[in-house]
C-alpha cells in the first residue's frame, strides 16, 4: 500500500509501548485495546490463529480487578452470529463493534452482517485472516477474494499487503467506521503479516487525503444566518409542519437536541423504523412510526402536513414507495443529513444542510429563539391528537386465539419502553415496532434496510455485552430464529439473562401475508405446519432453565410476568393466531391515502378495491 | 446523455475494482475507461464515460465521492458550464 502514515499532531503523547517489538497479531490486539475495545466476537481457524493467540496472551496479562478478562472473545455458532453480535453491540452502545474471523468460509459467513451494517450505517471493524501473501491468488486452501467481495458491501476494505502499514491501517479502520456516515470496515490480514516481527508505534493513521478532506468539509459545515432565515421563513408560513426522523438522528447522538428543538417549536415527530427511540414514543407529539407498516395516524399526518423536516432519513422505499405521492401537500421539504448523496436522492427538497446533526439542530433552535420565531400550531396539535385517538392501533381483542399484539402490549406494560428489544424479520418485527414504546435511542435493534432474518438472537447477545445490567429481549419469529438457532447455546454458554420470545405463527407469516394479498393465497414454501421442531425442548437442550410454551390467552399475563421476572436466560414460545396480519399496510405502489387499515383500525377512506380483492381471494 | 468523468484515485489494492463495482452495482454501464499514471506514483487518473441523465449523474458523482480511495471526482462538462 502506498498511503503514507499520517503524522499525528502530538508526538509528545508517546504511547507507553512505543518502540516495543511485537508481532503483527500483537499489534492488532494492542490497537484494539487502544481503541477501547471491550469485547470481541469471532470464530477461530487456521488463518487467524496468530491473532487468537495474541488475544489469549493479552487477556492472561490484563485481568480486571474482578478477575474478568479485559477483552473477552465471544464465540458464536456461526460467523454470521459473530457479525450480528458485533452489530448488536454497536447498535446498543454507539461504539464500534469488532469481529475477528478466519479466511475463506469464516470471512464469507461474515458477508451478510457486513452488508446489513452497511445498509443501516452501523460501525464495525471486521478482521479477517487471509492466506499468506505468497499464496494469494493461487486458489489456496480457505482462500476467498475478500477484498473484492467485501469491497462491494462494506464502507471500506483494506487488504494489508505491507506489514509495516498494519498498525496505521487498523487504527484508520476504526476512524473510518465511526466517522461521517458510520459503516463497517473490513481488514483482510494475511497470515504472514500477523506473524511479522514489527516495532509498535503507538500512533499514526493512513493519510486518505480524499476521504479526510471530504469529511472535514462536512464536519465543519455550519448553517449561515441566511440558511436559518430561509428555514424559518418557510416554517413560520407552515400550518402543519412535521418532523420525519430517521436512524441518522440516533447515529449522530442527536436525540437530545431533537427533543430541545421539539420542546421549543412543538413540531410533531414521526420516525422511521430505524429512527424508533430518537424521540420518546410516549410523548404527546410523537406519532410513532410512518411508512408501509407505520401507524395510521402517522401516515395520515404525513398526508396532511404542509412542511416536512427530514432528519437523518432517506425517503427509502418502505417510507416513500411512491416518492411523488409522499407528503403530497408539503409545500416545503427541508432535509438534514451527514451524507451529501442522500440529499434529494429520492425526492427533491427545498432546503438542505449537510453537516453534523447536533450542531445544526442547536443552531436552528438558537436562531429561532433569538428571533422569537415560533409557529402557532394549536389547530395542528388538535388535529394530530384527533388522528392519534381516532386512528389508534387496535386489533381483535375478543379472538379465541392469542393475538401477537396482545403479547407485545403485555411485555411493554412491564418494560415501559426501557428494555432493549431486538427482532428477526417479518410480521413479528413490524408488530414489535408498532406496539412497543421506546423512550430513548439504542433500545431498538432491528435489521432495517437489509431485513435479515436471523438478526434478532445474535444482536441481543451483542447488546447484552454492551449493557450487562439491562433487560434485553429478542422478539423473534419461528422462521427467523431458525436462521441462527445455534446462538441459543451461545446465550447459555455465557450465562446471559436474555429473554427470547418466539411469536410462532407456524411459518413465514410476512410471506404469507403477501401471498394472501398478491398470489391468491398460494402459500408456496411459507407454511411450517409439517415441521417437527419442538422449540421448548430445543431451548432446554441448549441449557435454558426457563423454557415454556404459551397457548392459552387466559395464561398470557401470568406467563409473561414469570418469563420476564426469571433471573437468567429464558425462552418463551407463544402460539399466536396464524392469520394475524400486519396493519396498517401501504401496499407496494400505493400512496398513504390508499393505506389498508384492516378491520380494527379506523380508516379515513371507504374500503379500497385492493382490500376487496385481498379478502375475496380464497 | 453522454458524460465523461475524471477521477483521481489512490493506488490501493482493489481501488479500481471498487470504482468499477460501484458503477456496476448501481446499474451504470461504463462505455469507456482509461487508467493512467500521474506524476504522483501513489495516484492514478481514471477517465470514464457513460450514458445517463442529469439526475443519475448527480447521484453517481456523489456515490463515487463516498469511495474512500477516491481523491477527487470531476465532471469536466459541468465544470465548464458552471
Ligand atoms: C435471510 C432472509 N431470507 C428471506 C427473507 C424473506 N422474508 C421476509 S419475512 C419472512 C418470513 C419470516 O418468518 P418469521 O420469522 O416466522 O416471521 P413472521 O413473519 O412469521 O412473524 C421471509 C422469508 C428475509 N427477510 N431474510
Ligand atoms: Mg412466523
Amino acid at each position: 500500500m502506498n498511503a503514507q502514515p499520517l503524522k499525528t499532531e502530538l508526538d509528545t503523547q508517546r504511547h507507553a509501548l512505543a518502540g516495543q517489538p511485537m508481532s503483527g497479531a500483537d499489534v492488532i490486539v494492542q490497537v484494539f485495546a487502544d481503541e477501547g475495545v471491550e469485547v470481541l466476537f469471532g470464530y477461530s481457524g487456521g488463518a487467524i490463529l496468530p491473532v487468537y493467540d495474541a488475544v489469549f496472551r493479552y487477556n492472561a496479562l490484563h485481568l480486571k480487578d474482578n478477575g474478568d478478562e479485559s477483552m473477552p472473545l465471544i464465540v458464536p455458532a456461526n460467523e454470521q452470529g459473530a457479525g450480528f453480535m458485533a452489530a448488536g453491540y454497536a447498535r446498543a452502545s454507539g461504539k464500534v463493534g469488532v469481529a475477528v474471523v478466519t479466511s475463506g468460509p469464516g470471512a464469507t459467513n461474515m458477508v451478510t452482517p457486513v452488508r446489513d451494517s452497511m445498509a443501516d450505517s452501523i460501525p464495525l471493524v471486521v478482521i479477517c485472516g487471509q492466506v499468506a501473501s505468497s499464496s494469494i491468488g493461487s486458489d489456496a486452501f480457505q482462500e476467498a477474494p475478500i477484498s473484492n467481495i467485501m469491497g462491494a458491501c462494506a464502507k471500506h476494505v483494506f487488504l494489508v499487503t505491507d506489514a509495516g502499514q498494519l498498525e496505521a491501517t487498523l487504527r484508520t479502520a476504526f476512524t473510518l467506521a465511526r466517522s461521517g456516515r458510520p459503516g463497517p470496515v473490513v481488514v483482510d490480514v494475511p497470515k504472514d503479516v500477523q506473524n511479522t516481527a514489527l516495532s509498535f508505534h503507538g500512533n499514526g493513521e493512513l493519510a486518505l487525503a480524499g476521504y479526510r478532506a471530504r469529511l472535514h468539509a462536512v464536519e465543519q459545515a455550519a448553517l449561515s444566518d441566511a440558511d436559518c432565515a430561509a428555514f424559518f421563513a418557510a416554517l413560520m408560513q407552515a400550518k402543519r409542519p412535521l418532523i420525519y426522523a430517521g436512524g441518522g438522528v440516533i447515529a449522530a447522538d442527536a436525540a437530545t437536541p431533537l427533543r430541545v428543538f421539539v420542546e421549543t417549536f412543538a413540531l410533531p415527530v414521526t420516525t422511521t423504523l430505524m429512527g424508533l427511540g430518537a424521540f420518546d414514543t410516549t410523548d404527546p407529539l410523537a406519532l410513532h412510526m410512518l411508512g408501509m407498516h407505520g401507524t395510521a395516524y402517522a401516515n395520515y399526518a404525513v398526508e396532511d402536513c404542509d412542511f416536512v423536516f427530514a432528519l437523518g432519513a432517506r425517503f427509502d422505499d418502505r417510507v416513500a414507495g411512491m416518492p411523488d405521492k409522499f407528503a403530497p401537500r408539503a409545500k416545503f421539504i427541508a432535509q438534514l443529513d451527514i451524507d451529501p448523496a442522500e440529499i434529494g436522492k429520492v425526492k427533491p427538497v427545498h432546503w438542505h444542510h449537510v453537516g453534523p446533526m447536533t450542531r445544526a439542530l442547536e443552531r436552528l433552535t438558537a436562531y429561532g429563539r433569538a428571533h422569537g420565531l415560533c409557529p402557532s400550531l394549536d389547530a395542528w396539535h388538535t388535529h394530530v391528537a384527533d388522528l392519534k385517538r381516532v386512528h389508534a392501533m387496535n386489533y381483535d381483542r375478543d379472538h379465541t386465539l392469542i393475538q401477537p399484539y396482545a403479547v407485545l402490549q403485555a411485555i411493554n406494560r412491564h418494560t415501559d419502553g426501557r428494555a432493549i428489544i431486538s427482532t428477526g424479520v417479518g410480521q413479528h418485527q413490524m408488530w414489535a415496532a408498532q406496539y412497543f414504546d421506546f423512550r430513548a435511542p439504542r433500545h431498538w435493534l432491528t435489521s432495517g434496510s437489509m431485513g435479515t432474518m436471523g438478526f434478532g438472537l445474535p444482536a441481543a447477545i451483542g447488546a447484552q455485552f454492551a449493557h450487562r445490567d439491562k433487560l434485553v429481549i429478542d422478539v423473534d419469529g419461528d422462521a427467523s430464529i431458525r436462521m441462527n438457532i445455534g446462538e441459543m447455546e451461545t446465550v447459555t454458554t455465557y450465562a446471559l439473562p436474555i429473554k427470547v420470545v418466539v411469536l410462532n405463527n407456524v411459518g413465514d407469516g410476512m410471506v404469507r401475508q403477501w401471498q394472501k394479498l398478491f398470489f391468491k393465497g398460494r402459500f408456496a414454501a411459507s407454511d411450517k405446519s409439517l415441521h417437527k421442531k419442538d422449540f421448548v425442548l430445543a431451548a432446554q437442550a441448549d441449557g435454558f432453565a426457563w423454557a415454556q410454551r404459551l397457548e392459552r390467552p387466559d395464561e398470557l399475563e401470568a406467563t409473561i410476568a414469570a418469563f420476564l421476572a426469571f433471573d437468567g436466560p429464558a425462552f418463551l414460545e407463544v402460539m399466536i393466531d396464524p392469520d394475524a396480519g400486519v396493519y396498517p399496510m401501504v401496499g407496494p405502489g400505493a400512496s398513504y391515502a390508499q393505506m389498508i387499515t384492516g378491520d380494527f383500525i379506523a380508516s379515513r377512506n371507504a374500503p379500497s378495491t385492493q382490500e376487496t380483492t385481498a379478502s375475496g381471494m380464497f | 446523455m453522454n458524460h465523461t468523468l475524471s477521477i483521481l484515485l489512490q493506488n490501493e489494492a482493489g481501488a479500481l475494482v471498487r470504482v468499477a463495482g460501484l458503477f456496476a452495482a448501481r446499474g451504470y454501464n461504463i462505455d469507456t475507461l482509461t487508467v493512467a499514471a500521474t506524476l504522483d506514483p501513489a495516484v492514478s487518473r481514471l477517465t470514464l464515460s457513460l450514458q445517463c441523465d442529469d439526475v443519475a449523474l448527480t447521484q453517481i458523482l456523489q456515490q463515487t465521492r463516498k469511495l474512500v480511495d477516491v481523491l477527487q471526482v470531476a465532471h469536466p462538462a459541468t465544470a465548464l458550464a458552471a
